[in-house]
Order: structure tokens, then C-alpha cells, then sequence
């Protein structure tokens, strides 16, 4: 049990190193704007592993929320033209209530019923973005979305060169990486974890599972919402198909791939994932009929069956064999 | 204005037990699946599509009348092999850990097979006219439904209730029952039960071939993403059926599809999303499904 509440030093320290990993990752990636798409895809892959990792839920349906909140901020920029920190927090207080009447239905049930709720809720979301054209244009999608400028009032920050932008999305990104790890770590996060593995004995001590699982279901809910928002900046146009189960789907495998027990997990998985689907796209005979789907479903149950912490997991596994092995030469 | 005849309400109910049918056909065995091995089959409208692939390129192929009954019959064992191979060769090594790999598995092989199929075959839709057998239509009196749509329903009912009867009444069904029940005392009877475990998925997919067969049809261009649409319905199913129950999947697919097929009537977009609105109040109520046993987790 930790007292204090202060990060401690060695937290700063793995926060710095992080912050200059990612800074870097920018210049050395193929093409420009992939990062920032990297950063953002990570997180609807971080909320998803808050839930599969931390309360064990499979939630199929965070494409949705991931679109609720690219849709908020979409139309608010493109029609009202607000100022561009108010269409995002828009955005996660949107999923915020989309998310909270969802998770009430969906974490009532376990398991499987969990998850197939969560993909119903999925599919009642994009049908209503689909079907509510006068809002959203239905199979069009939003156009128009601006990258410009963030406005402080004394100055101004220009977000439409890619490192600009890129550096948004970081300084997003680390805040709600960190967040989350030190939410983990946090009492209510011993409880989700603790109720992980044995909700009987959570409920015995006294904890309401239901407020809890509640509660981290809005919380990963608008972090897939901020991840929309950004998205929406990033791509400059916002479409239905974000809030198809794919999108849900394709957030899953990131997952999976970087490692659901780690945070870390979700900067790999995306990273990889974008990564590939970039190379394998550049493959004439794989870019037709999404055949780069295809090794990606296969590298996927290959990583599901054999590499169960994903890539993380797998990289951390060899480490440790090599640490020993040197050891053992010593 | 919706003009509401008689006749075309009771065509649209109609409509709607024959998609119950065919779905509670995929839904049966995806029931059975979950029933053995715990999981969700993310992969079954996967099956359900090459099933019906394999029909239209025996069809395509062969040159001999009746050769749409042949592909069935092709379809429904070539699939069933195929099931075969998952189980044997994936998610046999997977028993033992955390359901949600399995699931995962599953999802993995949903995309292979999707993307596979769509880069043999193309991504544009192939037509399957019906066979020629069963053009026309005939008369139920207040309104002409059909001949195919009326075959589909009926051989549908029967492969039900011959599964039903196997599972049910069959001593192979018993030992299948046993080893779902209890597979650890139906070991210490001297059941393989990993072979049963193979036999039950086998049995799974090729119903879900089978039925992609018998869909391909009525579908009017079958393209690689069919199974995607297909699948949702038959989750519902299941689910609202009550997970693990054959009358469950029946009794569930008939009454989603007639709520889809009436809902289609007033406002045709409606149709997809009324089927998951149905699902969460029928949950709602009854956590377990209509015909299932209360799950304990």
C-alpha cells in the first residue's frame, strides 16, 4: 500500500523518459502525421485495456464512443467554428454521457453478455449517426473540419504543421497515460483490480461492484472520446465507419498486440498496428480486398496464442531470459 | 403513408419466420459451440460466408442438374472439415486459459477467412440466381410467397429439430451433454472428451455452411462481408434465446425476425436496429434468455 500521494521520483523519471521517446518518435516515422495517428489510436486502446486488463471487461463497443466523440467535436468545429480546446472537451463530456447510459445497461452482466451488450450498444450508436443526417450527414460524414489555430487570447499556437499538432496530441496523451497509471495504482484501482479476480470476495469486503465498474466504464469511455476528438483534427473529416464494430474490432487487436496487462501496451499495439497496416498497404496485391487484413488476423492469433502479454509481454519475456543468461555467464 | 393490407402483413411475417429459421440455423450452432467450449464463435458469420462461397463455386464448377443440392451437401461437409481443423489445430491448445483468448482466437480467424475469401474471389458481389427447381411462387391463399423462400424455411425446420433430436435424444447426444455438463466425470467415464469437443465444433460449422448454402440464393450478390451482417443477428439470437438452448435459438430467431420483418415495414432502416432494442429490453428482464438456465458467474 502506497501513502503517499505525491508521484514519487522514480515516477517523474519513467515520465521523462517516456515523453522523450514518444518526442522523437515524429522525425523517424515514414510519413508525417502517422505518429500523432499513433498517439491517438493509443488511446481507445489504453481505455480499452483499463477495462479487459484492470476489471477484466471485453468492451466490443469503444469504436462507438470513439466516434461519439470525433462527431462532437467534428460538427462543433466545422459548423460553430468554436474554439478548438472547447470542441474537445465537448467531445469527452459528450462520451461522458454517452458512455455512462451505456455502461448502466452493459455492466450489470459479465463476461460474455458483457461483451455483446457493449457491441449491440456499438450498433445502436452508428445506426443513429447513420440514420440522423440533418446532424450528422449520415454516409457523407463531416467535411470541413479545420485544423487552425489554438487561440490563448495574448498568443496563439499554429496546429496545422504536423509537429505542432504532433506535440498536442503528446502533451493529451501523457496526461491521460499518466492519469491512468496513477489511477491503477490509486485505492480505486486496487478495488477494480481486486474485483477482477474475484468479485464475490469485493463484494464480501463491502465494495459496490456495480458504482465501480460504473465508474471505470465512464472513465475509459471518455478517454476513447478524447482519442474521437483528436482524431477529428487529425483526420480533418470524421465518417460513420468509426463507429462500425471494425473500428471496435481493430482497437481490440492493437490491444492484444502491444499486451493487455501493461499500459505501455497500447502505445506498442498502435504503433505496430498503424505501422503495418501503413507497409502492407504500400503492396499492390495486399491493398486490394484488405488483403492486409488478412496477415493481420493471422500475426493476431499468432500473438494471441503464443505471446500472451503481446508484444510488450513477449519483448519483456526475452529480456529477462537474456538478463539471466548473462548472469549465468558471469 | 404506410398502406397496411392484410396480405402484405402476413407476406412480412412471413419473411420474417424464414429469416428466423435460417438465422436459428447459424444460431443453433453457435449455441451448441458456446454450450461445449464456453465461447463465442466471432468466426461463425465467417463459416456462414464460405459456406456460402463454396456453394456458388460448386455451382460455377459443375455442370450436372441438381448441382445447387450437390453444393449443399459439399458445403456442409467441407465445412464441417473445416471446423475440424480450427478446433484441432487452435483452439485445442487454447483449453484451460482465460475464455477471452479463445474468443480472441476466433475474432483473429473471422478477419482470415473474410480477407481470404475477398482476395480469391474478389470483393465484388456474385450473383447466385436461385436454382431453377424452385422458381416461382405459390399460393397461400390471402397472398403468393415464394417457392424458394418456403423450401429454405421448411428444410430449416427439419435440420433444427434433426439436431435437436441428435443432442437430445441421441446417446451421442448424451455423451455431448455429459461432457458439457461435467466434462471432468465424463473423462472418468471413459469419454474422449477432446474428441467430443472436436466433433461439436465440427458439427457447429457445418451448419453454419449448410446455412450460408441455403442463404446464398436469396442474397443477391454474395460478397466477403457477409458474414459481418449476419453474425450480429445471430449473437442476438443466442443471447435472447438463451445461451446453450436449441428451442431457445428457434423460438428467439423466429420472434427477432418477425420483429424485424414488421419493423421493416413501417420504416425499412429500422429493421437492423429494432432487433438489438429487442435484445436489451428482453435482457433486461430476463438476464438469462428466454429458454436459458440462470448462468452462474
Amino acid at each position: 500500500m502506497r501513502e503517499k500521494s505525491q508521484p514519487s521520483s522514480r515516477e517523474w523519471l519513467s515520465f521523462i523518459i517516456t515523453a522523450t521517446i514518444l518526442f522523437f518518435l515524429q522525425p523517424i516515422l515514414p510519413s508525417k502525421m502517422m505518429a500523432a495517428e499513433i498517439l491517438i489510436m493509443a488511446l481507445p486502446t489504453l481505455a480499452f485495456i483499463l477495462l479487459l486488463g484492470y476489471t477484466g471487461q471485453l468492451n466490443f463497443g469503444t469504436g462507438s464512443l470513439f466516434a461519439v466523440g470525433a462527431y462532437t467535436a467534428g460538427i462543433l468545429l466545422s459548423r460553430y467554428n468554436v474554439h478548438v480546446l472547447v470542441a474537445i472537451v465537448a467531445g469527452v463530456v459528450m462520451t461522458c454521457i454517452v458512455a455512462s447510459v451505456m455502461g448502466f445497461f452493459c455492466i450489470r452482466q459479465g463476461g460474455l453478455i458483457f461483451a455483446l451488450l457493449t457491441l449491440a450498444f456499438n450498433q445502436i450508436i452508428w445506426f443513429v449517426i447513420f440514420q440522423w443526417r440533418s446532424l450528422t450527414n449520415g454516409a457523407d460524414g463531416i467535411w470541413g473540419i479545420k485544423r487552425t489555430f489554438i487561440d490563448f487570447g495574448f498568443f496563439s499556437i499554429d496546429i496545422r504543421p504536423s509537429f505542432n499538432f504532433y506535440i498536442l496530441v503528446l502533451i493529451f496523451f501523457l496526461l491521460i497515460f499518466f492519469f491512468v497509471k496513477r489511477l491503477i495504482e490509486s485505492p480505486f484501482g486496487k478495488v477494480l483490480q481486486g474485483m477482477r479476480d474475484s468479485e464475490l470476495r469485493a463484494t464480501a469486503i463491502g465494495f459496490s461492484i456495480v458504482t465501480y465498474k460504473w465508474v471505470a466504464f465512464v472513465i475509459s469511455g471518455m478517454i476513447c472520446g478524447l482519442g474521437g476528438a483528436l482524431f477529428a483534427l487529425h483526420q480533418e473529416y470524421v465518417g460513420e465507419h468509426l463507429a462500425s464494430w471494425v473500428t471496435g474490432g481493430e482497437i481490440v487487436i492493437m490491444a492484444l498486440l502491444g499486451g493487455t496487462f501493461v499500459l505501455q501496451g497500447a502505445v506498442i499495439g498502435s504503433g505496430v498496428f498503424i505501422f503495418l497496416s501503413d507497409l502492407l498497404n504500400r503492396f499492390k496485391f495486399l491493398a486490394m480486398g484488405g488483403g492486409w487484413l488478412l496477415i493481420l488476423g493471422a500475426v493476431f492469433i499468432v500473438v494471441v496464442m503464443f505471446f500472451k502479454g503481446g508484444i510488450y509481454g513477449g519483448a519483456e519475456g526475452i529480456y529477462q531470459r537474456l538478463k539471466g543468461k548473462i548472469l549465468f555467464f558471469r | 403513408m404506410i398502406s397496411l393490407s392484410l396480405a402484405g402483413l402476413l407476406s412480412q411475417i412471413f419473411n420474417g419466420i424464414q429469416f428466423g429459421v435460417l438465422v436459428a440455423l447459424l444460431a443453433t450452432g453457435l449455441s451448441l459451440i458456446f454450450g461445449m467450449l464456453g465461447i463465442i464463435n466471432f468466426a461463425h458469420g465467417s463459416l456462414y460466408m464460405l459456406g456460402a462461397y463454396l456453394v456458388w463455386s460448386v455451382v460455377q464448377v459443375l455442370d450436372i442438374p441438381g448441382k445447387f443440392w450437390f453444393g449443399l451437401v459439399f458445403s456442409f461437409i467441407f465445412m464441417g472439415f473445416v471446423g475440424f481443423i480450427i478446433e484441432k489445430f487452435l483452439l485445442r491448445r487454447m483449453y484451460g486459459q482465460p475464455v477471452v483468448y479463445m474468443i480472441l482466437i476466433t475474432f483473429g480467424l473471422l478477419l482470415v477467412i473474410q480477407q481470404g475469401v475477398g482476395m480469391i474471389y474478389g470483393t465484388n458481389p456474385l450473383p447466385l440466381g436461385i436454382p431453377p427447381f424452385f422458381r416461382g411462387e405459390v399460393n397461400l391463399g390471402l397472398f403468393k410467397y415464394p417457392l424458394y423462400y418456403l423450401f429454405t424455411m421448411c428444410i430449416g425446420l427439419i435440420v433444427i429439430f434433426a439436431v435437436w433430436f441428435f443432442i437430445e435424444r441421441s446417446t451421442w447426444g448424451a455423451i455431448i451433454r455429459a461432457c458439457a455438463e461435467d466434462p471432468e466425470m465424463a473423462g472418468t467415464l471413459g469419454i474422449k472428451t477432446v474428441n467430443v469437443y472436436t466433433l461439436t465444433f465440427a458439427l457447429g460449422a457445418a451448419l453454419a455452411g449448410l446455412g450460408g448454402g441455403l442463404h446464398a440464393p436469396m442474397i443477391g450478390g454474395l460478397q466477403h462481408t457477409i458474414g459481418g451482417l449476419i453474425i450480429l443477428v445471430c449473437f442476438i439470437v443466442v443471447v435472447v434465446g438463451g445461451m446453450g438452448s436449441i428451442r431457445g435459438a428457434l423460438l428467439a430467431g423466429i420472434t427477432i425476425g418477425v420483429i424485424r420483418g414488421l419493423a421493416g415495414l413501417f420504416w425499412a432502416p429500422a429493421s437492423e436496429i429494432v432487433m438489438f432494442i429487442a435484445m436489451g429490453i428482453i435482457l433486461g428482464f430476463r438476464p438469462q434468455g428466454l429458454l436459458g438456465k440462470k448462468i452462474s458467474t
